[in-house]
């Protein structure tokens, strides 16, 4: 037996626990220290690992329930993002042309991100309907392994319809609430930087809440855990996979149009979203969906510490190169073993 | 309520059930005896509807169900606690028992549920708060038949609760499954536990290389020349 099948034999192994503890609680001490010192850090970190744990999260969630490792996520984030500029540049135009509606200003921004979320559940819901549910009718041999190439193909289709039909070009616009920035911890942030945060909080509050809550979150977890105990329940499988493609997806497409002012949609805008949401489930342990919340703020921590001490040059490759040494120390994540998934029995 | 007529069915290449034809009247407690590799375990999966039949008819209450989906067979009164059981090990008890009534809207129903799971099971009670994953393996099977019980089955399909027991919990199960029976739920076992199963049960069949050998009332098989030469080592 190797070490990482021995290590998931027993669950919550104590000293394991405690490495995932010493992980979190140098996070939280650099947090502090990041408080006390340069709180500017721990503003972006929040700002940043907001979005990155709603990109992680549906991630997680749709390896943890069906079993796909989603390469088109970042897909979804790009569909966002044009969503957001499409419907949010003639409400940007009618915000210019009467400066004085308040009204407009503050509710402006909101149709364009519901919209994403709304267009990126449909597209969800299509990609399962459409292509996995006939592929899991024919055969579910080597299902992780086609469902990979599956959606790494349907990532390459998006991006080249978007280069197409949309165009090479940027779309982005500067910011969503024209209005002066706010001062937290002493520090001045943009209403649209803040608002990123507040968004992307109450989503992952609300969507932690369905899915530990209430009845159809419950079975979207069962399955997770056992399908065939499921089915037994009365749970239509069907049902459930629709409905968890659907709600990674919509979260995705609302991080991409909520990201519109930092991220402009072009038709690569879904990679860099796409690796660092990896990068987030790999740490926390694949599928696991709270772990993937934590994660993410490690990660955005990473990357915030890295701009500041290092240089923007480093953000990608310091981040990395951490998760690799956590992952050697702990080779199914930092919350590996908490869940057990179908794919592990 | 329930019966299979001439049912073969099987996993791919492999066919397990030749010619199986059993029936299971309303309030019977009924068991389906025989060695490892008979098909005891794929005849009721085959009932769950998780094998789909090659031939043959399983109908219940007088309709076909053969081929349709695991939920919908569940839906329509079937309750199936499987040899592996299937539980939610990452949910506390209560969780899996709230997902065992999935499909049953009525609040009201679903608490009455779980007082009859509970009253059946105290132990469950006690533990009601910890991880099914987490549970020994004699609650492992009460937290499985009580999942099954959920949905308040008007059938239960129960896969060799002997399984793996010692011999206390073992019987523990057996008494949960008597007292069942005798508040009137109508109940399929598949147990390999001959002697203790035919001392229980109204009436059993014995199902040998995927097909029904015998069939009989529990004192009939105990008789039996056979039943006591391959599985009472008379």
């Amino acid at each position: 037996m190797t070490p990482a099948t021995n290590l998931r034999a027993v669950p919550f192994a104590r000293r394991y626990l405690t490495f995932t503890w010493l992980v979190l609680g140098v996070a939280a001490a650099v947090m502090v220290a990041a408080a006390l010192f340069q709180p500017s850090i721990l503003v972006d970190t929040f700002v940043t690992g907001g979005m990155w744990a709603l990109m992680a999260a549906g991630l997680a969630l749709v390896f943890g329930v069906m079993n796909i490792p989603n390469f088109a996520h970042g897909e979804l984030f790009l569909i966002g993002s044009l969503v957001g500029f499409t419907v949010f540049s003639p409400i940007q135009e009618a915000i210019l042309e009467n400066p004085d509606a308040t009204l407009l200003k503050v509710i402006g921004p909101f149709p364009g991100m519901i919209a994403a979320a709304l267009v990126g559940a449909a597209v969800g819901v299509g990609l399962e309907v459409l292509l996995f549910r006939p592929l899991r009718r024919r055969s579910r041999e080597q299902w992780v392994m086609n469902t990979f190439l599956l959606t790494a193909g349907v990532s390459v289709l998006i991006v080249n319809a978007d280069r197409l039909l949309i165009g090479n070009d940027f779309r982005g616009i500067t910011r969503y609430w024209d209005v002066r920035p706010i001062q937290v911890l002493g520090v001045s942030i943009s209403v649209d930087r803040a608002m990123v945060f507040v968004i992307a909080i109450s989503t992952i509050v609300v969507f932690s809440l369905f899915l530990q809550r209430t009845r159809i979150g419950r079975a979207i977890r069962a399955v997770a855990q056992d399908e065939a105990g499921a089915q037994m329940a009365g749970i239509d499988l069907n049902r459930i996979f629709m409905l968890t493609l659907g709600l990674s997806s919509a979260l995705a497409a609302l991080a991409g149009a909520s990201l519109l002012f930092m991220f402009p949609s072009f038709p690569d805008a879904g990679v860099q979203p796409l690796y660092l949401a990896w990068y987030v489930v790999i740490l926390a342990g694949l599928g696991n969906v709270q772990g993937a919340i934590a994660g993410a703020f490690i990660v955005a921590l990473l990357q915030t510490l890295t701009v500041y001490y290092v240089g923007v040059g480093w953000v990608d490759v310091l981040p990395t190169a951490f998760i690799i040494l956590i992952l050697l120390f702990k080779p199914s994540g930092l919350f590996g073993s908490a869940v057990k998934g179908i794919w592990e029995q | 309520m329930l019966e299979l007529t001439n049912v073969e069915a099987g996993y791919q290449l492999l066919q397990v059930l030749w010619d199986v034809t059993l029936r299971v009247d309303e309030g019977e407690f009924v068991a389906l005896l025989g060695p490892n590799g008979a098909g005891k375990t794929t005849t009721l999966r085959t009932i769950a509807g998780l094998v789909e039949p090659i031939r043959g008819t399983v109908s219940f209450r007088g309709r076909s169900i053969g081929g349709l989906a695991p939920h919908q067979i569940s839906r329509m009164g079937i309750g199936y606690v499987s040899e592996s059981l299937n539980l939610f090990p990452a949910m506390s008890v209560l969780e899996n028992l709230l997902v065992g009534a999935y499909a049953v809207r009525d609040r009201t129903r679903i608490w009455a549920n779980m007082d009859l799971v509970f009253e059946l099971f105290p132990r469950l009670h006690e533990r009601r708060d910890q991880l099914a994953g987490t549970l020994s393996g004699g609650e492992r099977k009460m937290l499985a038949i009580g999942r099954g019980l959920m949905p308040s089955p008007s059938l239960l399909l129960v896969d060799e609760p002997s399984l793996g027991l010692a011999p206390i919990p073992t019987l523990a199960a057996f008494e949960a499954l008597k007292q069942l029976s005798q508040r009137g739920m109508t109940i399929l076992l598949v147990e390999q536990n001959v002697n203790t199963t035919l001392r229980l049960v109204d009436r059993a069949y014995v199902l040998e290389q995927g097909r029904i050998v015998l069939e009989g009332t529990g004192e009939q098989l105990l008789g039996n020349n056979h039943v006591q030469e391959a599985y009472l080592g008379i």
